[in-house]
């Protein structure tokens, strides 16, 4: 056996890794994972728990405002339009007494 | 600046006396007389309210598309009427008032009964257009006031008749009726406090 193979044969031969080698390296991948996840998910969950919040809030609040602006404007219409139902009523009986009077007196 | 305050102060004294004229102010006491009465109504629409008002009354209906109609040129609608449970409640004095601000309104029909009762309809005119209606009906134990504001004909409020529980009759004569009755014809039912009336504000 020359030199040289003696050399590639104790390069190829086996070594047992050190203690506690395959520990660290799932440590290591779980870390990395847990940083990946920080990087892309974490937004999210960022903008989910604390930006959308009040936006969420704000649009609650601008359709509940939209919801009761109408229900007000719809009540406000409906008022008005009895009274002027009613004016129009009292206005058409009192004409209609003057027109009686002078139809008899007319007779 | 100070140019500018001179004649905005100008414009109102231009202004003023045209929008006062046209303004007919209820009586103070007309606010006591609605705690005195038995049922009272007190209507006052300006031009936004009957807009408003308008927008809600259905085409489907033919009384409501009748009061469409009407309404859609007017500029104001004006109610009070009061009804007491017993005579000498109201003061003629109130009345008197009001046609004191009547003013260049021709009356067109006047009415005086030996049983007390009294009822005024005057137009406001401005060469043929009509821009007014005024009914003042003072009867012993009840006194009704309408004002319409803008154009509207007392033929076209008589078309309402036949409709809204107002019986048909002809047209209103346009000279000045002056008589005295021994008695009146059908009495107006009288109306409730419609809800909502809180809004008051005179004109």
């Amino acid at each position: 056996m020359t030199p040289f193979e003696e050399e590639v044969k104790k390069a190829l031969s086996r070594h047992e890794p050190p203690a506690g080698f395959a520990d660290r390296v799932l440590a290591r991948a779980r870390e990395q994972d847990r940083k990946q996840a920080a990087r892309t998910g974490g937004w999210l969950r960022r903008l989910r728990s604390w930006r959308l919040v009040p936006v969420l809030a704000a649009l609650m609040v601008m359709t509940g405002g939209i919801v009761y602006q109408e229900h007000e404007r719809e009540a406000r219409g409906e008022a008005a339009k009895q009274q002027l139902l009613l004016a129009m009523r009292i206005a058409g009986s009192k004409l209609h007494d003057a027109q009686l009077v002078v139809r008899e007196v007319e007779q | 600046m100070k140019s500018l305050g001179l004649r905005c102060a100008f414009a109102l004294v231009l202004v003023c006396p045209a929008w006062c004229a046209d303004t007919i102010k209820w009586p103070v006491s007309f606010d006591k007389l609605a705690k005195q009465a038995k049922e009272s109504v007190d209507v006052t629409l300006d031009a936004s309210m009957l807009q408003l008002a308008s927008g809600f009354l259905e085409k489907s209906d033919p009384d409501e598309a009748q009061v469409k109609k009407l309404v859609s040129k007017l500029k104001g609608v004006y109610v009070r009427s009061f009804e007491f449970d017993k005579e000498g409640q109201y003061s003629m004095a109130d009345v008197d008032s009001l046609r004191a601000q009547l003013t260049g309104w021709s009356r067109i029909v006047g009415v005086t009964s030996t049983k007390g009762e009294n009822t005024g309809v005057y137009l406001k005119k401005n060469g043929d257009q009509i821009e007014g209606l005024f009914i003042i009906d003072a009867e012993p134990k009840e006194l009704t006031v309408v004002h319409i504001d803008g154009p509207i004909r007392p033929e076209e409020l008589n078309e309402l008749g036949g409709h809204m529980g107002i019986p048909k009759i002809g047209t209103l004569h346009g000279s000045d009726k002056d008589t005295r009755k021994g008695d009146k014809g059908s009495k107006p039912a009288p109306q409730p406090r419609p809800d909502g009336s809180g809004d008051s504000g005179g004109e």
